[in-house]
């Protein structure tokens, strides 16, 4: 599953970057994988999606979401 | 006095300008780095009684690795050794709450050898966030010297200026190497070039630029002797490296630092929840920019009235007190208008500024990109490109290089295109002078004035005209690229006063001594050619006239006549040939040729218009006036009847709200996009669309 | 001419200067820029 996947509120932890040309600028913002994400639960905006990954707080579009590969975190 | 050169870098968002601020103060100078329209800061602090630090704010970046020209100032300055601005020192700034992000930028530097402080602002906040941090263990962990500092309160900037004064004992060792992402490529990088500092080659290579003596052919044909890598692999090296990176980073911090949780939520997510709400967010969105123009019109228009008035009778009392002749003439009818003209702007480019830094600094400006990035993609444009657009309603200059940010080129390109449509603040006086001559001052249901609203209506149909013609090139154009969109949330920071105030004086100083001396410079070619003609009826104008009120028994008192003689005059000078030469051209519109020549002046820079009607109009007349008065008495020479009418005036509003009139703005399109191409296109487009425009306006409302 | 005529001179070509220079005589840029396919 993507990030596109997951639900407000939902968190989990990024296993693979599924696209080349993802801009070297998401990474750099802690955006790897084995680092924490987690969907903020606002408002019902799906696209973009505001994130926290690796406590920082980003946003960005759905397209770009689907390409970040990740695993659920049981709670 | 020694004086050594300090950098600071660090993310944006991260307070770094608060620091700078703090630091140097009022002492402080805001140019361009030569040959590209990156704003440079710079500042002097002094650091001990023998020593002072000449200190750079470098643009917000979030590693070496730029992805646009603001970062690669950065990567140039701090690899550059020749530059007279090579830092002895860098101080890398972070706010306590992205400290791990902004290690990434750090380490980095680090690795370049050069002596590096780290600077973690807000440390005020720590207790209230539930941060405890083990200064000691992460000194030594990143080995470096950290300083503990709060812009907003002003502590801790003599521990860093003393770190900074003694930074020949900071060491200057790595402290996560880069190497380590590939020991065989790294190793044979030294073994080629054993006097260099090995990260700062791979620096070189992997970006596009060169940097100073170090040449990226000359590295590549070398390299190639023994491991050519393809562009790709390159890029998963990079990759590696800010993996291999936030490894170490992630690693230091969980042996320093500590967060409760709990303690961290809070304002944050009770204000996103309703700024960022659906259907409230975008109300609240309106409803300030509402407040802002209501707030811009009626504040400004006490000084701006005062500042019109004094002007007025300082000319005339120039007039009075300086030996007559054409000199005093220039002085008191082209120079004094002319800088009235200019000083007249102030009050509202200092609110507008004003309003726009402070949404900057609170971190709202982020919110309404993440708002407006759905409907915006829809036009071809980015969310990001409401930054651009919003800060278009003070200059487009600066705006063109607002959409630097933006990842998508198409995206990026649309943007720039249709800047231009938004109402630029040069737009304002021309809106203003022309609502108050032909709108009522009047109020509808009582709070909002009709010219207000009328102002904000053309707001919005420049803004809706940017939108629209968007669209149509997001229709036109095709491109495989695919769009990429990353946006971050700082978190809500009340405004310092102090930086607020600062961007506002720095903002308004440009526009007065740039635009400025273009508007000065223009009101007095037109003085002097308004003020002499090519051929004697000029000369012998008083005569001429004379003469055909007396073979036309015409019944004339003093001041008529006087009229009557600075009108023949003016008709016959050199601006009144030119004017007549190309009033067929705008008289189907409405206009007269003294508007006319204001028109064709406002291609240097739009807020001529009312500078150049002022010269104009002042030229021969005796009394003390308002250049608004004088407007107001003007007739129409075809139709009769006052020339400044809701037909004509509405005209002009639409004219000036479409036409592409500032060759600044097109010098820096062509920078930004690199072809006449754009610029050119821009010119043609919007100035035909604005004729036709006015013209319907013109012919359905006269 | 007099003194004022020839001041209102010398001002006329100083501001025709100013302009000229600011219009055509912009200093060379400089060309740099980022990875991506900006157009440069």
């Amino acid at each position: 599953m993507s990030i596109a996947d997951l639900k407000s509120g939902q968190k989990a932890t990024i296993t693979d970057i599924s696209s080349e040309s993802i801009p070297l600028k998401l990474l750099e913002m802690g955006c790897l994988p084995g680092n924490a994400v987690e969907v903020i639960k606002i408002a019902k905006i799906k696209d973009p999606l505001y994130l926290n990954i690796n406590d920082t707080f980003l946003a960005i579009r759905l397209e770009t979401a689907k390409d970040i590969l990740v695993k659920l975190i049981d709670q | 006095m020694r004086q050594i050169n300090v950098a600071l870098v660090g993310n944006p968002n991260t307070g770094k300008t608060s620091v700078f601020n703090s630091l140097t103060g009022l002492n402080q100078k805001v140019g361009n780095y030569p040959g590209i329209t990156v704003e440079k800061k710079e500042g002097v602090t002094k650091l001990s009684r023998v020593l002072k630090a000449h200190i750079i704010d470098l643009p917000g970046t979030y590693s070496l690795n730029a992805s646009s020209l603001d970062e690669n100032i950065v990567i140039e300055l701090l690899l550059n050794k020749n530059d007279k601005d090579y830092p002895n020192v860098v101080v890398v700034v972070s706010d306590i709450e992205n400290l791990k992000r902004n290690l990434l930028l750090f380490t980095q530097i680090k690795d370049l050898g050069l002596p590096t402080i780290l600077a973690i602002n807000m440390a005020d906040r720590m207790d209230r966030k539930g941060i405890s941090l083990d200064i000691p263990k992460l000194e030594e962990q990143l080995k470096t010297k950290i300083a503990l500092i709060s812009s907003r309160k002003n502590t801790g900037f003599d521990k860093l200026k003393n770190l900074i004064a003694n930074y020949k004992q900071l060491s200057t060792e790595a402290c996560c190497n880069a190497s380590r992402v590939d020991p065989e490529y790294f190793g044979n990088l030294k073994k080629t070039f054993p006097d260099q500092n090995t990260y700062k080659l791979w620096l070189v290579i992997t970006q596009d630029a060169n940097f100073g003596n170090l040449d990226r052919n000359q590295i590549k044909s070398k390299t190639k002797s023994f491991e050519p890598k393809s562009q790709s692999e390159l890029k998963r090296l990079q990759q590696k490296e800010i993996i291999a990176r936030y490894t170490f980073i992630n690693d230091t911090l969980k042996q320093t630092l500590t967060k409760d949780i709990n303690a961290a939520k809070g304002l944050r997510a009770s204000l996103d929840r309703l700024l960022m709400h659906r259907i409230w967010g975008y109300l609240i969105f309106a409803v300030i920019l509402l407040l802002i123009f209501q707030v811009i019109y009626d504040w400004a228009a006490y000084p701006m009235d005062l500042i019109d008035e004094s002007f007025a009778s300082f000319s005339e009392w120039t007039k009075n007190t300086l030996p007559a002749g054409q000199f005093t003439n220039l002085i008191a009818e082209g120079i004094i208008p002319g800088i009235g003209g200019i000083v007249i702007f102030i009050p509202q480019i200092a609110f507008l500024f004003l309003f726009i830094s402070i949404l900057e600094e609170s971190g709202y400006m982020s919110r309404v990109v993440f708002l407006t990035d759905k409907i915006m993609k829809k036009f071809g444009l980015s969310g990001k490109s409401i930054v651009p657009l919003v800060s278009g309603t003070a200059c487009a200059i600066p705006a063109v290089m607002a959409s630097r940010n933006i990842e998508n080129w198409k995206e990026r390109l649309i943007t720039i295109l249709v800047i231009p449509f938004t109402t630029c603040s040069a737009r304002l006086p021309v809106y203003l002078i022309i609502i108050a001559l032909v709108i009522p001052d009047k109020s509808f249901l009582g709070v909002f004035n009709y010219q207000g609203l009328v102002l904000l209506l053309l707001y919005f149909i420049g803004f809706g005209m940017a939108v629209f013609s968007a669209w149509l090139l997001h229709k036109v154009m095709k491109t495989s690229q695919k769009t990429y969109f990353v946006v971050e949330m700082p978190n809500y920071k009340v405004p310092l006063p102090k930086n607020v105030l600062i961007t506002v004086v720095d903002k308004t100083k440009s526009f007065v001594f740039g635009a400025g001396k273009i508007i000065l410079a223009i009101s007095i070619i037109l003085w002097v050619l308004a003020s002499y003609g090519p051929n004697d009826k000029f000369k012998n104008a008083e005569d001429i006239v004379n003469t055909e009120v007396k073979t036309e028994n015409l019944d004339l008192t003093q001041e008529e006549l006087d009229t009557k003689i600075s009108s023949y005059k003016l008709r016959h000078s050199y601006i009144g040939y030119m004017g007549k030469g190309i009033e067929p051209v705008v008289q189907p519109l409405g206009y007269d040729w003294k508007i006319g020549i204001a028109v064709i002046s406002s291609f240097a820079a739009r807020e001529v218009f009312v500078g150049t009607l002022a010269t104009i109009y002042s030229v021969g007349s005796e009394n003390e006036e308002t250049i608004k008065k004088r407007m107001s008495k003007e007739v129409n020479p075809v139709f009769g009847g006052k020339l400044f009418n809701l037909a004509s005036g509405i005209s002009l509003l639409l004219f000036y709200a479409f036409a592409m009139q500032c060759m600044s703005t097109l010098a820096v399109v062509k920078r930004e996009t690199n072809t006449w191409k754009w610029p050119i296109f821009q010119l043609v487009f919007m100035t035909g669309f604005a004729y036709i425009v006015s013209l319907i306006a013109y012919q359905l409302l006269k | 001419m007099s003194i004022q005529e020839i001041l209102v001179w010398l001002t006329f070509i100083a501001a025709i200067g100013f302009l000229v220079k600011k219009f055509f005589f912009k200093k060379k840029t400089k060309k740099a820029c980022g990875q991506d396919d900006c157009g440069c």
